[in-house]
């Protein structure tokens, strides 16, 4: 081997093993964001829930659910946006609480990725 | 090393590089929906447990376990219709009685891009709540 040669191995190692490192943080960062969709869709969900308490108000539902979403969703979430409604469902009210924010960036690649889900439930109109 | 030996070592870890990053992508897509199925299950089978406690009779709990549970299930993406939901509790639902609720979703392993998922091996996430009557509620 002359010394040509031993500089270019030592730039091929160099470049894949860059190249490796790159790709195993990428894996972890699409492990990061499908963890952080799956807590925001399952915070939302919470949010929707915790808001179908009785004799809670639209404001206050919109609160709990954005509270509830907040803590659930940590810093995994930027620019958090939520939105509560409530339609009639027969003698029941549908809340429904979309939820919209962007994942932080915590891998190499430093884009946010925009999420926006939508959970509902029941308030019961009438307790038996 | 001749000339035609320069370079190759990099594209076999470039090419052995790619190729591992395809089963560990899958592994990730499948663990990500058994984490979702997991919350999902979760989440219905409590609901649903506390939503039948507070219903007055056992037709009344048993639609709001379907209700619930389904609803819950739809709020985490996934198709209520393959869930298994079973729940049993004592006629009469007395103050204090004991509801158990559970619930199971098969997360299918078997999965491409650009097709999805298709029929095959699942795994069976499975969540159970006991929810009971309260003892104080009117009846």
């Amino acid at each position: 081997m002359t010394t040509e040669e031993r500089g270019s191995a030592l730039v091929e190692s160099i470049v894949a093993i860059v190249f490796l490192i790159l790709l195993s943080l990428g894996v972890a960062q699409l492990a990061l964001t499908l963890y952080g969709r799956n807590v925001v869709i399952a915070s939302a969900h919470e949010g929707a829930r915790a808001a179908t308490e009785l004799g809670r108000s639209e404001q206050e539902a919109e609160a709990i659910a954005l509270r509830t979403t907040r803590s659930a969703s940590g810093s995994l979430v930027d620019d958090l946006e939520i939105d509560v409604l409530t339609e009639p469902a027969g003698e029941d009210d549908l809340i429904i609480v979309r939820l919209s924010g962007r994942l932080a960036a915590v891998g190499p690649v430093p884009i946010t990725i925009p999420v926006e889900v939508q959970a509902s439930s029941l308030r019961l109109g009438e307790v038996e | 090393m001749t000339s035609d030996e320069r370079g190759q070592a990099l594209v076999e870890s470039l090419v052995l590089g790619m190729l591992l990053i395809i089963p560990i992508v899958w592994v990730l897509m499948v663990l990500a929906d058994v984490h979702r199925s997991a919350l999902a299950t979760t989440s219905a089978a409590r609901e649903a447990g506390f939503d039948a406690a507070r219903s007055g009779d056992l037709t009344a709990a048993a639609k709001s376990v379907e209700r619930t549970a389904e609803l819950a299930l739809a709020n985490h993406g996934l198709d209520g219709g393959e869930a298994n939901v079973r729940w049993s509790a004592p006629d009469g639902l007395e103050r204090g009685a004991r509801i158990e609720v559970h619930v199971a979703y098969p997360v299918s392993v078997m999965r491409f891009p650009f097709l999805g998922e298709v029929s095959g091996p699942s795994i069976w996430v499975r969540s159970t709540h006991i929810a009971r009557v309260d003892p104080f509620a009117s009846r």
